[in-house]
C-alpha cells in the first residue's frame, strides 16, 4: 500500500508484453477506433470494471461500486452488437452494480440482515471477486514478463531439431552482401598471390648453326652441289636465311663446302668437298 | 537366418539381466539424456531396480550438479526430464527457429488461473473471469501450454485442466514452486 504506483510482483513491473489498458470514454470517443481496443479491454465484464476504477485510480478496496454503476452502464452501451454473445456476462455484473447502488440509496432496516444471513453482501461480494480476478490478471502479466525474457527450455528432441534445421529455420543470415565485396575479394587474393608466368604469345624460336649446318649436309646427301638459293626457296623467315648463311659460311670455313657466286645476287652453288680431315691424316 | 531374427525379437523383448539394483548420479543423467521424452520418477525406479525415494534423492542431487551446467531438471509432478538452462534460451531459440508467438491478456489471466489453481474445472476459470472461457481454453491447450489433468469426481465430471511441460519451458521454469507468489493471495485464504 505504500506505494501507490505501478503495481510489482516480486521487483517485476507488471508492464511489457500486455497491451495496456488505454480507453477512453469521453467525447472525443470514436467507435472505429475503440473496437480493438475493447477486444482486450472488454474482454470480461470483471476487466471492464477494474479498468473503470483503476481508470479512476480508485482502490478497488474501499471504492463504493454502487458509484461505478452510471460508468458501467456507459461503456456497456458503446460495445458493438457483434459482441452480443459475450454481452450477457457484462449485463449479470451491471445488474449487481445497480443492486448495489440500490442498497445504497435506500434505507435499510437492520432487522433484514439477520433474517437474510446466507445471503453475502453483493458489494462485498462483488468486491472479492474483483479482487480475486485483478490477481489473476497480474499474474498473466507477470508471466508475460517472464516469458518476454526469452529464457525459455528446450527439452532434447532431434527430429524438431532437425526439422528445424532442414525448414530452413536458422538464424538470419543478416543483410545481402555486395557483389563488390566479391570483386574486392578476388582482387585482394591477385595482390596475395603472384600472378603466374603467362605463356608467351611467340615463341622464342632458337635457330641454331648446328641446326642449319645439318640441313645443308642434308642437303649435299642429296646432291653434291646445290644452289643456296633452291634450298632456301620456301623459308621466309629472314633470320633462318641469315643463319643457314652464316652456317653456310662456317662450313666453308670448315672445308666442307666450296662456294661460288659468279655475280652479286646471283645464285650462291654450294660444292660438298672431300672430307679434309682424310686429307690431313693421309698428309 | 529366420532362428537369429527370432533370437533378436526375444532378447528386444526380454531384459537380457535383471536390473542392476544401484543407480549412480552420472547414470541417472545419462538415462534422462538419451530419454527424449519426460520419465516417470516410478520408471527410472523399475528400470534402476531401486526404490522410489531413492530415485527422487538422486534427482535432487543431479538437480545440484547441473547448476553449474548447461542443463537443468525440468520437474511436473511424477515426470522429470532434461531441458536446456534459461541462460541458453536465446541460443537455442535461434537453433530451432522458435518462435511462441503472443499471447492475448484474457490467455495470459486465463493460464495464470490454470497454472496457479490447478487442477482446474473450466467452470472455476469462468467463475473468477466472470465470462465464458472455452475459445480461450481450447487456444491454450492448441499451444500445449494448458493439458488435461483427467476429471473431477463432482458432477457432470467436468474435465480438469493444469499446464504441461511446455508451459514451465516456455516460462523459463524448472517446476511449479518456481512460480511467482501471489501476494494478495494468502490474504485472500485468511479472509474465506
Amino acid at each position: 500500500m505504500a506505494t501507490a504506483g505501478a503495481p510489482t510482483t516480486a521487483g517485476v513491473p507488471v508492464t511489457s508484453d500486455v497491451t495496456p489498458v488505454e480507453f477512453s470514454f469521453g467525447a472525443g470517443h470514436r467507435p472505429e477506433d475503440s473496437t480493438h481496443v475493447r477486444t482486450d479491454v472488454f474482454d470480461g465484464p470483471l476487466a471492464l470494471l477494474l479498468a473503470l476504477i483503476e481508470q479512476r485510480q480508485l482502490d478497488v478496496l474501499t471504492v463504493k461500486l454502487g458509484d461505478l454503476a452510471g460508468a458501467y452502464l456507459d461503456a456497456l452501451a458503446r460495445i458493438e452488437h457483434g459482441r452480443l454473445g459475450l454481452l450477457s456476462s457484462f449485463v449479470s455484473v451491471c445488474a449487481q452494480l445497480i443492486l448495489i447502488k440500490t442498497r445504497a440509496l435506500l434505507p435499510r432496516a437492520p432487522q433484514p440482515v439477520a433474517a437474510t444471513e446466507t445471503e453475502a453482501d453483493p458489494e462485498e461480494e462483488l468486491r472479492r471477486r474483483l479482487i480475486e480476478y485483478r490477481m489473476f490478471r497480474d499474474a498473466g502479466r507477470s508471466l508475460a514478463d517472464r516469458r518476454a525474457l526469452g529464457a525459455w527450455l528446450y527439452h532434447r528432441e532431434a527430429a524438431a531439431a532437425l526439422a528445424a534445421g532442414r525448414s530452413g529455420a536458422r538464424p538470419d543470415p543478416g543483410p545481402a552482401l555486395d557483389p563488390q565485396t566479391l570483386a574486392d575479394a578476388l582482387l585482394a587474393s591477385v595482390r596475395l598471390v603472384p600472378p603466374l608466368p603467362s605463356p608467351p604469345e611467340v615463341l622464342a624460336r632458337t635457330i641454331t648453326l648446328e641446326e642449319r649446318a645439318a640441313v645443308i649436309r642434308a642437303a649435299l646427301r642429296r646432291a653434291p652441289v646445290f644452289v643456296l638459293q633452291e634450298l632456301l626457296r620456301d623459308v621466309t623467315d629472314r633470320v633462318v636465311v641469315a643463319v643457314t648463311f652464316l652456317a653456310l659460311l662456317e662450313l666453308a670455313k670448315g672445308r666442307e663446302v666450296a662456294l661460288a657466286q659468279a655475280e652479286p645476287w646471283g645464285p650462291i652453288t654450294v660444292t660438298q668437298l672431300p672430307p679434309v680431315p682424310a686429307q690431313d691424316a693421309d698428309g | 537366418m529366420a532362428d537369429e531374427l527370432g533370437d533378436l525379437t526375444d532378447a528386444a523383448q526380454q531384459p537380457p539381466e535383471p536390473p542392476p539394483g544401484e543407480l549412480s548420479v552420472s547414470q541417472l543423467e545419462a538415462l534422462l539424456f538419451v530419454a527424449e521424452r519426460p520419465l516417470a520418477r516410478r520408471e527410472i525406479a523399475t528400470l534402476a531396480g531401486i526404490e522410489r525415494d531413492q530415485v527422487d534423492a538422486l534427482l535432487g542431487d543431479l538437480e545440484v550438479v547441473l547448476r553449474e551446467r548447461g542443463l537443468r531438471l525440468l520437474s511436473a509432478g511424477e515426470h522429470v526430464q532434461l531441458v536446456t538452462s534459461p541462460e541458453a534460451g536465446r541460443l537455442i531459440a535461434r537453433y530451432v527457429g522458435a518462435d511462441g508467438g503472443r499471447l492475448s491478456p484474457a490467455a495470459l489471466e486465463t493460464l495464470a488461473i490454470v497454472a496457479y489453481r490447478q487442477p482446474v474445472t473450466r467452470a472455476v476459470i469462468e467463475r473468477i473471469r466472470g465470462v465464458d472461457s472455452d475459445y480461450v481454453l481450447r487456444s491454450l491447450m492448441h499451444r500445449r501450454l494448458v493439458v488435461e489433468q483427467g476429471r473431477a469426481d463432482s458432477v457432470g465430471r467436468p474435465f480438469l485442466y493444469g499446464t504441461g511441460f511446455d508451459f514451465l519451458e516456455r516460462f523459463g521454469l524448472t517446476s511449479l514452486d518456481e512460480l511467482p507468489l501471489l501476494e494478495p493471495e494468502a490474504a485472500l485464504r485468511l479472509d474465506e
